[in-house]
């Protein structure tokens, strides 16, 4: 999953960014509201943030791009706990809260439970004709065999899984992979399309010509 | 030294109704007993001239009926009566030489006097009123006996003294009544307090006006005290926000980064940073259970606690902690835990190689092998224990173990040590 990650200490945003890096998603790092605002156009799964940032209020920010008709899934990370701030939270336009400090291995069990919710099922389980995707676990099974996936593959392969049904436009999907290695070339994208296609079956991923990939169900 | 008492409620305390009906009741009473005396002296008197002059208007009447009465030689005469005659009035018609011509039918059959008497005079129990009678020197004795007097007097008296006792009954109820209308704005007041959260802001709406001139000056005060409170309140949570923003998110980065860095490392040292991980959420459990502490309204969550095994988990660098003998307590664990990593990290600032703790029947009693304190020191401590007035007097880490011993309804006491220091931390309170 693509996340933005919006935390203003050095040491929390880093090893949160490393992290989640680890369990295979895709994050931007922002220390700042503006620097996130730089990120305008870009598309990203869920947004995990801080409340109180150096140039204001990351809960301000959210209730912008909520007014703004974005639904992106929002975490907050905060340290306010008392009732009344995590009522403002969640009544603001985040889905979920989690208190300072906590365990990383429970924000990345909640970022995967987002990705539940954004693949449609509540279990994780995603079947794609003979293809089983399985989002929690990071794998995929072909007519019931495991077929290993690169980091880069697996990606690319969730970000469509995601947004099954829906044509993905190749900037969007290259923005995903981009994250792994900023000195992609050019025809990456393909390269692992075609990559993906080749171990999980062609019917897999629909290319729609000047327009991007689709995943149908 | 004793345990602070607490307030008592209840039938103890005098109540202002009662002890105005009862001096009200006693002052009715004297009032009472003072009319009903002053009304009997009155009454002696007046009753007295009254019955004389009945006394003298009915010897005239009787004069003029027995004026004509024949004499009979040497018997007398006792004159029957056609109604029930009164035995406390009687009267003796006598010759000049004292003997009875006649008599009524209860007056006594010797004569009162042996030679004229006239006017009145006393004569054993009767009040007797003499005259003459005719030419020829007889004397008519009209007489009331004393018991017809004094319950006259009685009469009047006892109902002076009922009217009395009646008008001081009717009075006890209507000052009773009078002082329950005058103190219902107090328990109205006491209503409102109760329902008040001491916004300031609200303090017109949730006290409403004094229903009493006197009241003004309370309703001021609550007022200002609300205003007091409430910006120590808001300073209280304006530091507790900073210091949970402060103290959480860097908790919050060494665990990201500890779990980063176990993911990157060998297995020998995941093992060693997995310590460490523990070790940084037990920090965590410990700044949370102080946040929380600090935070007025906190609610404990008792468990059962082997302090053994609490104090084997904590982290005391520097010194060597025993534990002996080792009893469970009831308590909350964080809170426990906190005031121990003080108490422990206050003993080792202050020199202290060896701490030994003891948990029994709910107190844990911790020794060290410093320096210790003299007693005129210890006084102090235990005086700003005492008062919770810890400011200058005891470090950070007294404060925050008697805070975390007020919290479970018991307190923290510096008792005499023969070597070292000793802190005794009572985790519910003495008195029950």
């Amino acid at each position: 999953m693509r996340l933005l990650l919006l935390e203003d200490d050095a040491l929390l945003g880093e090893g949160l960014r490393d992290f989640l890096r680890a369990e295979g998603h895709v994050v931007d790092w922002c220390c700042t509201i503006g620097q996130a605002q730089g990120l305008r156009g870009e598309v990203f799964d869920a947004l995990l943030l801080d409340w109180q940032l150096p140039d204001g209020s990351g809960l301000e920010w959210l209730k912008s791009r909520r007014e703004r008709g974005d639904a992106t899934p929002a975490l907050m990370l905060t340290a306010r706990d008392l009732l009344h701030d995590r009522l403002a939270g969640l009544d603001s336009g985040a889905d979920d809260y989690l208190v300072k400090p906590f365990a990383p291995e429970e924000l990345a069990a909640r970022v995967r439970a987002v990705g539940r919710r954004l693949g449609g099922t509540a279990t994780g389980l995603a079947e794609f004709g003979p293809v089983r995707i399985d989002l929690g676990a990071k794998a995929s099974f072909l007519h019931g065999q495991r077929i290993e996936l690169t980091a880069r593959e697996w990606a690319v392969l969730e970000a469509l899984a995601l947004r099954a049904g829906r044509i993905v436009p190749k900037t969007e999907l290259e923005q995903i992979v981009l994250g792994f290695d900023s000195e992609l070339a050019s025809n990456a994208l393909e390269v692992h399309v075609s990559s993906i296609r080749r171990k999980l079956g062609r019917e897999l991923i629909e290319t729609v010509r000047g327009l991007g990939y689709r995943m149908e169900k | 030294m004793s345990a602070s008492a607490g307030s008592t409620h209840g039938a103890l305390e005098p109540s202002i109704r009662g002890r105005l009906m009862r001096a009200l009741a006693g002052w009715s009473v004297a009032c009472g007993l003072a009319v009903a005396a002053s009304v009997w002296l009155t009454a002696a008197n007046e009753v007295d001239e009254l019955l004389d002059d009945t006394l003298q208007s009915s010897a005239e009447l009787i004069g003029a009926l027995v004026a004509d009465l024949p004499d009979t030689g040497r018997d007398t005469v006792t004159m029957s009566a056609q109604q029930p005659a009164s035995e406390r009035f009687a009267w003796q018609l006598a010759r000049a030489d004292g003997s009875l011509v006649a008599l009524s039918v209860h007056a006594p059959q010797s004569p009162w006097y042996g030679s004229a008497r006239a006017g009145l005079s006393r004569r054993g129990d009767w009040h007797v009123f003499g005259m003459a009678v005719g030419e020829e020197g007889r004397m008519l004795y009209v007489a009331q006996t004393a018991a017809e007097r004094f319950e006259a007097r009685m009469e009047v008296a006892g109902a002076a003294v009922l009217s009395a006792f009646t008008v001081a009954l009717l009075s006890l109820l209507w000052v009773n009544a009078l002082l329950r209308a005058e103190l219902r704005p107090l328990s109205t007041l006491s209503e409102r307090l109760s329902r008040w959260n001491l916004d300031p802001d609200q303090a017109a709406s949730a006290l409403g006006s004094p229903e009493r001139r006197e009241l003004r000056p309370v309703h001021d005060a609550l007022r200002a005290l609300a205003e007091r409170l409430s910006t120590r309140i808001a300073n209280e949570r304006a530091f507790s926000a900073h210091a949970a923003h402060a103290l959480r998110t860097p908790l919050a980065g060494i665990d990201a980064q500890l779990a980063v860095a176990m993911l990157e490392s060998p297995a020998p040292l995941r093992e060693r940073l997995n310590g460490v991980r523990g070790a940084a959420a037990r920090l965590q459990g410990v700044v949370a259970a102080l946040l929380g502490l600090f935070r007025s309204g906190l609610e404990i969550r008792r468990v059962e606690v082997d302090v053994g095994a609490m104090l084997a988990r904590l982290s005391a660098p520097g010194v060597d902690v025993q534990v002996a003998p080792n009893e469970p307590v009831m308590a909350d664990a964080d809170l426990l835990a906190a005031a121990l990593v003080n108490l422990l990290d206050n003993a080792r600032r202050h020199g202290a190689h060896k701490v030994t703790v003891e948990s029994r029947a709910g107190v844990l009693r911790i020794r060290d092998d410093g320096p210790g304190v003299d007693a005129h020191r210890r006084a102090a401590l235990n005086c700003a224990l005492e008062r919770q007035e810890y400011d200058g007097v005891t470090g950070l880490g007294l404060m925050m173990a008697d805070r975390v011993a007020r919290a479970h309804g018991g307190r923290l006491r510096l008792p005499e040590s023969a070597e070292g220091f000793e802190a005794e931390l009572t985790l519910a309170s003495r008195d029950g």
